[in-house]
Formats: C-alpha cells, structure tokens, sequence
C-alpha cells in the first residue's frame, strides 16, 4: 500500500480550502468571544470563569455539531453533485480506502473544532475573569469530584463522542443518498428537534425507549449524576452507541462499494 | 463501465491484461479518463487539483505536474482558481489530470462537448501529438461523426448497445481511390452528357449546379477531362465525392431512430 497519507491530506485540502469553513470557525469563536466580553462589561457581580465555560461550551458544541455535519455531509454528497466522484474512483485506489480517507477527515475536523473551543475558551475566560483553579462542584456540577478544568476535559471528550456518532450518521446519509442538503437537513433534523423532544420519549415506559439513539446522544448527564431514565448506566449508553455507530458504518461503505456511478 | 464506475451486465473488460473486475488498481493504474465535462474542484486552482489528483497515484514528481502544465498550455493560469477558468481551460485542466501518470490508455468521453471551434482543434491536435509522441492510445466516444473522422484511426459503431462495425478511417479512404464519384463542374450540361455518351459512359446531371456526376477511377477522369476540352465544354472544376463517416453511419444502422 502507497501512500494513503495523500488521501487523507487531499481530503483536508477540501475542506480547508474552502471559505466556508473558515466562515464556520470564525463564527463559532465569534460568538463565545461575544458573550465573554458581554458578560464581562454587563455583569455587576463577576461570575466565576467557569460558569461563563459552561454557558459556552454548551452554545459551542450545538454549533459544532451543525458545523460537523455540514462537513460530514457535503463530503461525499459533493462529490457526487459536482460529478469529481468520477475523477475520484478511477484512481489505483479501493473505493473503501477513498470512503474512509474522507471519513478520517472528517473526524479530524470535528477534533479540531472541539479542541480549538476547549484551548479558547480556557484562554479567554481566564483572561477576562480570572483563572480560578476550583472543584467542579463549587460552581457547575455539584456531584463531581475533581477540579473544574478536569471536568470540562471530560465534558467535552464526551461531547466528542456523540459529536462522532452524529457525524457518522451525516456522512451515511450522504453516502447512501448522495444529496448534500438532504444529509444536512435530515441529520439537523434528527438532532435538534428530536433532541428536544428526548425528556418526553424519556419519560415513557417503555423497553424499547431504552435502545433509543438520542436518548444517549447526550452523554454528560452521567458526569451531572443525572441520567435521563433511572437505571441507565455510561457502559450501558457507549454499548448502544457503538451498536448504532457500526451499523451506520457497515452501510455507509457497503452502499458506496456496490453503487454504479452513473456517467 | 471501462473504468469501473458501473458494474457489468456481462462479459469481461481487460486493460493491458487485468481484468477491471477481479484487479481493479493494477488496470486502472494504466488508464487516464475525462468522464464527460472535466469537473474540477472549483474551489481549488489549477495546480491544487493536480496536486490532489497526483497524490492518489505514486511516484508523481512537482517536475511531472509543471511539464503537463506546460503541455496543455495552462501554465500562465495555473494558480487561478478553477472557477475562473473558461470550458476550454477546464477541458485543457481535464486532460492535464487524465494524462498526469503517463497513462497506456486514455478514455474520453465526448472531449469536444462545449468547445468553441478553436479549441476542438487544438485538442484534436494535441490528442494526435499525445498518441504520436508518448504512445498513448487513446479511446473516444462522440456522437460527432465528422469530428471522430478528423480524429481517430479507427471508428466502431454502437447501436443499441451492439457493437455494429469497426473499421479503418484510414483505409476506408484508399479503398475509396480506386473508383468513385466524381463530379465535373462544366459550362454546358447537355454537351457534357452526350459526350460522355459517346465515350460510353453513363452520366447523370448533378441537381443544383452546371454539374455531372461521374462514377470513375483516376485514369478515367483524365480521359474524360480531355474529351470535354476537345469538345469545347468548359472544364471549371473536378473534385472526388467521398462519403462522410456520417452518410456511412446512416447507412449501417439504418438511419434508425438512435437512442
């Protein structure tokens, strides 16, 4: 096997070449930079560094998720749109190789977009409120153990988790029907709509609840110590996201494998 | 299908002696190909889509991209993005990225789809240097019968999805030398026939124009020619009446509605 480095550094060239991501990017760091600043001038009573964090990882990762799934979305729909999948195939490469240099991709730029979020909002808020080394449950998550800047590492390594699985579900939308703004708009869809309607399905009493995708879309409530139906345990919600995730694997590449390429 | 976008309903396909099925990368490492219109990134220059495309084959020098570059003429836009570019540059951009690894096989379908005049023929010309000079062979589909017969060596009809007849361009034109039709441009019709009459052969007026047609091989119309100066008839003209790959075509399939 040559060099599938190539493959993957071609892929983030598509998606770093483009104005849009930029545009994606500086809107998410715009914003947070919005409501520290705001807070900072507006706030009579200073609150402390990390619940101005808190505010802001949450608003952050909505928009990284939709940012993620535009990416994920367009990947392999875009392709197809624009008629380069044709291009694309007819190289010395498997198309499982070209499918998964594109997913790689994609997860680097959703690791990218949760770091970027973590190091700047760390740098920002310290800078404007004061670094403040205090227990998590001082201010934020009154069941945790461990100091604030520990458990925002893992808030948003749990983050990234569903972020994946979301992404995932994207690029197999993308893959199997092969239009962008469906992918986009079914897997926006999915999350936030039906994300809000998660504490009405949670309350039902049902079995068949349980093996719910959304229900454990949202890990970080097991860190808050409040899991949305009692006796769901963080094993138990990474079993089915992992059932959910292969699934979506095993059909995004089965799909692009058989598909005839229509010239 | 070739080049293994769709699967077949049948039969085998073999590039240089892989089968597109069974060794799909070691065949295609042989074969370059534009499907259609050459689609590009548009978001990336020139020199960026040939990075990309060079990437996903090995051994591609910044040397190789730079002289293909050169060959198709693009070096002054390179760097411009693609979306800049006008049809004829993307077609030029399209062969740049089929040809890039030195390919034994060059598939392109419909090249000349949205080329002004001048560009049809630079990329007929170059095509025709690219198989003279690097030995490529290059396959093409079109449904532009006169722009296939400036273009390639050898012609085979589909129709139907059945291969119909391959033939020579070439030879086609020498079998052609030996008899066929001519047409005399003469200032008097009448006189000209009865000439031709006397000789012994049978002529027929040309429709529009002073003009007989003749079915004769080159001595023939020699001796003619010489007939009508003695008998006084103006002799304005004398060309041969070859039929166009397209009269041919119509022939073969019938003139069939073709689908």
């Amino acid at each position: 096997m040559f060099n599938f480095a190539g493959l993957v550094m071609n892929e983030n060239m598509k998606i770093y070449r483009r104005a849009r991501t930029w545009v994606m990017l500086g809107i998410m760091l715009l914003l947070v930079l919005c409501i520290s600043v705001g807070t900072r001038l507006i706030a009579t009573n200073l609150p402390s560094m990390w619940s101005v964090f808190n505010w802001e990882s949450v608003v952050g990762f909505l928009l990284i998720t939709v940012f993620t799934t535009i990416v994920a979305a367009g990947s392999v729909a875009d392709e197809f749109t624009t008629g380069t999948i044709k291009l694309l195939l007819i190289r010395p490469w498997s198309r499982s190789k070209i499918l998964l240099s594109k997913y790689i991709s994609v997860l680097l730029f959703a690791l990218l977009q949760t770091v970027l979020l973590y190091l700047f909002l760390l740098a920002l808020n310290a800078l404007l409120f004061g670094y403040d080394n205090s227990a998590a449950s001082d201010s934020i998550a009154p069941f945790y153990k461990g100091t604030a800047a520990v458990y925002f590492i893992q808030y948003f390594f749990y983050h990234f988790i569903s972020l994946i699985v979301t992404a995932t579900m994207a690029f197999m939308i993308s893959a199997v029907f092969r239009s962008g703004g469906l992918a986009i708009g079914l897997s926006l869809f999915l999350i936030l709509i039906v994300n809000s309607f998660v504490g009405l399905f949670a309350i039902l009493n049902y079995a068949w609840v349980d093996y719910l995708l959304f229900i454990h879309l949202d890990l970080v409530q097991y860190l808050n110590g409040t899991p949305l139906r009692e006796g769901m345990t963080l094993g138990f919600s990474l079993a089915v996201l992992g059932i959910y995730y292969v699934v979506f694997v095993a059909l995004t590449w089965f799909v692009f494998n058989k598909r005839d390429v229509a010239a | 299908m070739m080049v293994g976008l769709m699967s077949l309903t049948g039969g085998e396909i073999k590039i240089d002696g892989y089968s597109i099925t069974k060794q799909y990368q070691k065949a295609i490492r042989n074969v370059g190909a534009i499907v259609e219109n050459p689609e590009m990134y548009k978001y990336l220059s020139g020199y960026q889509n040939l990075i990309h495309f060079a990437r996903m084959i090995p051994d591609i020098s910044d040397e190789r991209i730079e002289e293909v570059v050169k060959l198709v003429g693009l070096g002054a836009r390179i760097h411009d993005k693609v979306r800049t570019y006008s049809l004829g540059m993307r077609q030029r951009l399209g062969v740049a990225q089929a040809i890039l690894h030195r390919p034994k096989l060059l598939i392109l379908d419909e090249p000349t789809n949205g080329l002004d005049p001048a560009g049809i023929r630079e990329l007929r010309d170059y095509l025709r240097q690219l198989a003279k000079d690097e030995g490529i062979s290059i396959f093409v589909s079109s449904h532009l019968l006169a722009e296939m017969e400036l273009m390639c060596d050898r012609v085979a009809i589909i129709q139907n999805g059945k291969l119909i007849d391959v033939r020579s361009i070439k030879q086609q034109s020498d079998d052609q030398a030996e008899s066929r039709r001519f047409i005399f441009e003469v200032g008097n019709v009448v006189e000209a026939i009865a000439i031709m009459a006397r000789l012994g052969h049978p002529a027929e007026a040309d429709g529009q124009s002073a003009a007989i047609a003749v079915e004769a091989d080159r001595e023939l119309v020699a001796k003619l020619n010489a007939a009508f100066v003695e008998g006084g008839v103006s002799v304005y003209g004398i060309r041969a009446q070859s039929k166009s790959l397209e009269d041919q075509f119509l022939e073969m399939t019938g003139g069939e509605q073709i689908v």
